[in-house]
């Protein structure tokens, strides 16, 4: 690698995590004002969460006294494998911002890690509602997992790899033409696990403290000060991801092909759009969905497993 | 290789393939067997258990030194000894092949010999028998002829059947010991007719070269039923569905450095069994077996895990794992088998790394995990996860290393077990693409992709119960309560287990690039083909190119790095306040957190078509009044196989039994009667 390659992966590494970082909150600020229009209120500004982080930052957090290290140090490892996984996504240029580094397998990965680190924190206070938030929420990704992953596979074995950049790539050079029906079903399984993903209606209400109700939340009952903070943040961060995910596994468009200062800005802007595109989508299902009984979210969960297998069905068995 | 003419010398002469730069290597193989050998008698000196623990650990050693060195490309080691009874030469031959599952072996072997040498063992006859098994072992991974394997491989299975009984058992223990035997003579049996089979059609040689030059002439169904032969006898001592009733019944049992060995090394026994007859003596699998090797690691690995998750006993569920991973092992091979079959050597390469990587990631970090469940069962004995909790207080280090091999096991990046799986998903990936040949094995491809990704998620949701449950929040019982960290020689070997996972996930290139040579030599290819540019990869640093990557060394430093400065981040504030966690206002007690059995609720009604789970809830109230006397709850699944098949098969086989005897009246008459019978019946059919 020669420095100018060097200095290119740096920068575009470096803005795409500062973009994100700064433009997370904000995403999760526009998911909450539609919803709160939808149930004909004004709802908090555009800047709340960003007060909120800043507030949780400067507090004096509180430590259960039954819990030890993991509480403590977990928040790190769900922000830390949050942030890898930014860099590991294509967004504004179709290449990864690290390219060669890590495949959609490894976002995978990273988003397991987040979750084994957050579901074990949550058993460290010894509290009835941090076990039941962690059990459900390994319990509902294990039903999400699948559909995750053949949907994924799907758009990676069109493109004869899992390089995520390399998959966007692509689907820019197809057009149109990549929107074939097997591709529109992984892409309609997708859509469904990202709700799961990121705890929307109809899995889980992100704005609940009903404690019965609570899947993510329960498991940051006990989390206070920058703890609360950073795992807050790696919720916002991670939703960010998810929807760029989205976008370069299956609409890549826009995305800058070349490393120039004009198609970086307008792949930008692009991303930018798309990423408020997906987090009006999921205040809509907010609105107008209610919470699925937990009981049935086999059902949901095993459709978009059955819609990814369809996709992935037609494509190997009529390629 | 040197075969030595069988009247030379009645012991076994050992003697490297080429003798450039390799002269230590059968001096590293005989010191292994030796010190295994005086461990054995160690057993019954003085101060017993230090000493035979040390030096079945030094004899561990020299085998992971020799299976290190023969992975690295080191020439292969042979050499053959006295003839038995004028029968068949006793010889042996390593290679890389071997040299893969030696590590594994030697690995698991070292760390669980090193955890006892501060613990007591239940008798001389068992601390004795423990380094004869791992000789055992040894032995079993190098044999080259049939006659040689089946003494090793039964000298194997009668040694692990007895440190599972033990000198004293109970009658459950002597149920699961004769379930293990059972199944065990089985398998050989199988493998037995396989290697019967070879024999006849090699001109009667026992030699495994003999058969690998004589498998292209064999006709093509006996060729096939020696292949399904051997791989349901592999199969039943690795313990893939549906021959794996054994498994979860011996290992809660054994002790648990026992366990640790026979579930990191012996049952990989089987997979090597598998790759070396299959592949390399044999060759030339049809679709068919592919598939259904590919099927049976897919259901292994997914009713595994979902079994695992139903557990509460900590062995037992660690050892439905084992079930687990040697399905992740099987699916890895059999998309192998595929993808060679279709000309996508390439990919088969990627995918039969992928197999051998995860046998070594699970020989370390299943050792781990029943080693620090042994730890645990030491410190509070209690196996039921239920009675633990707040464990991480007592034993820190217990609790961080558990916790390392529970994420190995779950497929976390950085560590090793992610990067054999994301292998193993890159294997799938090719054959559901154009590599698996034909429409129907690539669907069978894209439905074992689901598989997967269920039973790594699976995965996760076990090992945060079993780590959370036992180590994390308030004990349970006053027996967690008062539980202190284990011996200082376990705790070494434990924290040495963690280590490798990290080390083995950081490294992940280097080893794929050090298993390469092997593969290839497996597959038969030229190197060129398998190591095609633009096929997945595990490297070390970033690669350029579109071709899916995984730099596992640049991930994991980013990750570390990323982690590190948000700890320090976090961290620097002034003092926690420390407060009582919320309880609705009431006080915190232990019984208000989620138990086990209670934390694989969901799983349980979500996946209850397949677990069939009854629950049962008697509540029994103070005689006259409404006041509770007791609350009993009771919660068990169906499993399928056992207790849909197999138990009805049983009492059928009963009935017909019963049947028989009544033939069997035991008058001398009636047995006159039969055979004069049989007699006219026969006179009748020859006429």
């Amino acid at each position: 690698m020669n420095i100018n390659d060097a200095l290119t992966t740096i920068f575009l590494a470096g803005l795409q995590l500062i973009a994100f970082v700064a433009f997370a909150p904000f995403l999760t600020a526009t998911i909450r004002r539609t919803k709160a229009r939808l149930q004909s209120r004004r709802g908090p500004g555009l800047l709340q969460p960003y007060r909120d982080l800043a507030k949780w930052w400067g507090k004096l957090p509180l430590e259960s006294s039954a819990s030890g290290p993991v509480a403590r140090y977990a928040p790190a490892f769900v922000l830390g494998s949050i942030v890898a996984a930014v860099l590991l996504v294509p967004w504004a240029t179709a290449r990864t911002p690290l390219p060669g580094w890590g495949d959609l397998l490894v976002l995978v990965g990273l988003f397991a890690l987040a979750r084994f680190a957050l579901a074990l924190a949550a058993l460290d206070t010894g509290s009835a509602f941090g076990g039941m938030g962690s059990s459900r929420d390994v319990a509902i990704s294990a039903l999400a997992e699948p559909g995750l992953v053949m949907a994924l596979a799907g758009v990676a074995i069109a493109a004869g790899t899992s390089d995520l950049g390399a998959i966007s790539a692509f689907g820019i050079g197809h057009g149109v033409g990549l929107l074939k029906p097997a591709h529109l079903l992984e892409m309609a399984a997708f859509a469904l696990v990202v709700i799961a993903e990121t705890g929307h209606h109809p899995v889980d209400n992100p704005d609940t403290h009903l404690e019965l109700t609570m899947i993510h939340e329960g498991m940051l009952i006990e989390a206070s000060g920058r703890s609360l903070a950073t795992l807050v943040f790696a919720s916002e961060l991670k939703l960010a991801v998810l929807a760029a995910l989205f976008s370069a596994a299956f609409l890549p468009f826009g995305a800058a092909t070349e490393i120039a200062p004009l198609p970086i800005a307008f792949g930008l802007i692009v991303g930018l759009g798309k990423m408020l595109v997906v987090g009006q989508a999921l205040a809509l299902l907010d609105g107008s969905l209610a919470k699925a009984r937990i009981m049935s979210l086999p059902d949901l969960l095993g459709l978009a497993s059955l819609l990814a297998l369809s996709g992935l069905g037609i494509q190997v068995l009529l390629p | 290789m040197t075969v030595l003419p069988s009247e030379v010398d009645p012991l076994v002469i050992v003697t490297p393939d080429t003798a450039s730069g390799a002269g230590f290597l059968p001096g590293l193989w005989v010191a292994a067997v030796a010190l295994f050998l005086l461990a054995a008698v160690a057993a019954f000196g003085p101060n017993r258990n230090r000493i035979s623990a040390l030096l079945s650990t030094a004899g561990s050693l020299c085998a992971l030194a020799l299976g290190v060195y023969l992975l690295a490309g080191g020439a292969a080691l042979s050499g053959s000894g006295g003839d038995v009874l004028g029968f068949s030469p006793i010889a042996f031959r390593y290679d890389g092949l071997s040299g893969v599952f030696l590590v594994a072996f030697g690995a698991s072997a070292a760390a669980a010999s090193f955890s006892i040498v501060d613990e007591p063992a239940r008798s001389r006859p068992e601390a004795s028998a423990f380094p004869l098994f791992l000789a055992s072992i040894l032995l079993v991974l190098g044999a080259s002829t049939a006659f040689s394997f089946l003494i090793a491989w039964e000298s194997m299975a009668l040694l692990s059947a007895f440190l599972v009984v033990g000198l004293r058992p109970t009658r459950a223990v002597v149920s699961a010991g004769n379930l293990y035997l059972a199944m065990t003579h089985v398998a050989t049996a199988a493998i037995l007719i396989g290697f019967g089979l070879l024999a006849a059609g090699s001109g009667g040689s026992l030699d495994f070269a003999a058969w690998h030059v004589a498998a292209p002439s064999l006709d093509p169904l006996t060729r096939n039923l020696v292949l399904v032969l051997v791989f349901v006898g592999f199969a039943t001592k690795a313990g893939a569905m549906p021959f794996h009733s054994w498994l979860p019944r011996a290992h809660p049992v054994a002790p648990s450095h026992v366990s640790a060995v026979m579930s990191g090394a012996m049952i990989k026994c089987g997979i090597y069994g598998m790759v070396r007859l299959m592949i390399d003596v044999v060759g030339g699998t049809p679709d068919w077996l592919a598939l259904l090797i590919l099927g049976i690691g897919a259901v292994s690995a997914v009713m595994g895990v979902l079994y695992a998750v139903m557990q509460h006993d900590i062995k037992r569920l660690l050892a439905y794992h084992s079930i687990e991973n040697i399905g992740i092992i099987l699916i890895g091979l059999g998309s192998s088998l595929l993808l060679a079959s279709h000309g996508s050597t390439a990919l088969a390469a990627v995918a039969l790394t992928a197999a051998l990587f995860h046998s070594i990631n699970h020989a370390v970090f299943k050792t781990l995990l029943f080693l620090c469940a042994g730890a645990v069962i030491r410190a509070t004995g209690l196996h039921d996860l239920n009675h633990l909790g707040g464990l991480g207080r007592k034993m820190p280090v217990t609790m961080v290393a558990f916790g390392i091999g529970a994420a190995a096991i779950s497929g976390l990046p950085p560590l090793n077990g992610f990067a054999s799986e994301w292998l193993t998903f890159q294997g799938l990936f090719g054959a559901a693409g154009a590599g698996g040949g034909f429409p129907f094995a690539r669907f069978a491809a894209a439905l074992a992709i689901g598989a997967l990704a269920l039973t790594t998620a699976l995965a996760v949701a076990c090992f945060v119960k079993a780590t959370g449950v036992a180590f994390l929040g308030l004990p349970r019982s006053k027996k967690a309560a008062e539980a202190h960290e284990t011996s200082v020689p376990a705790l070494a070997a434990i924290s040495l287990l963690a280590a490798a996972c990290l080390g083995l996930g950081l490294a992940a290139g280097f080893v794929t690039t050090s298993l390469a040579a092997t593969v290839r030599t497996v597959l038969s290819a030229d190197p060129t083909a398998a190591s095609a540019a633009g096929s997945a990869a595990v490297t070390s640093g970033p690669r350029d190119g579109g071709a899916a990557t995984y730099a596992a060394l640049a991930v994991g430093l980013l990750l570390l790095v990323a982690i590190a400065v948000i700890s320090i981040a976090t961290m620097a504030r002034v003092q926690a306040r420390r407060v009582d966690t919320w309880a609705c206002g009431i006080e915190p007690k232990p019984a208000f957190q989620y138990t086990a059995t209670a934390y694989a609720k969901p799983i349980r009604l979500f996946f209850r078509r397949v677990l069939v789970p009854e629950r049962e809830v008697r509540v029994e109230y103070q005689p006259g009044t409404a006041f509770l006397a007791s609350i009993h709850y009771r919660s068990e699944i169906t499993l399928l196989l056992e207790d849909r098949v197999l138990k009805p098969a049983h009492r059928l086989s009963l009935r017909g039994a019963d049947f028989v005897r009544k033939l069997q009246g035991g008058a001398i008459q009636l047995y006159v009667a039969y055979i004069v019978v049989a007699v006219i019946a026969l006179m009748l059919w020859a006429r």
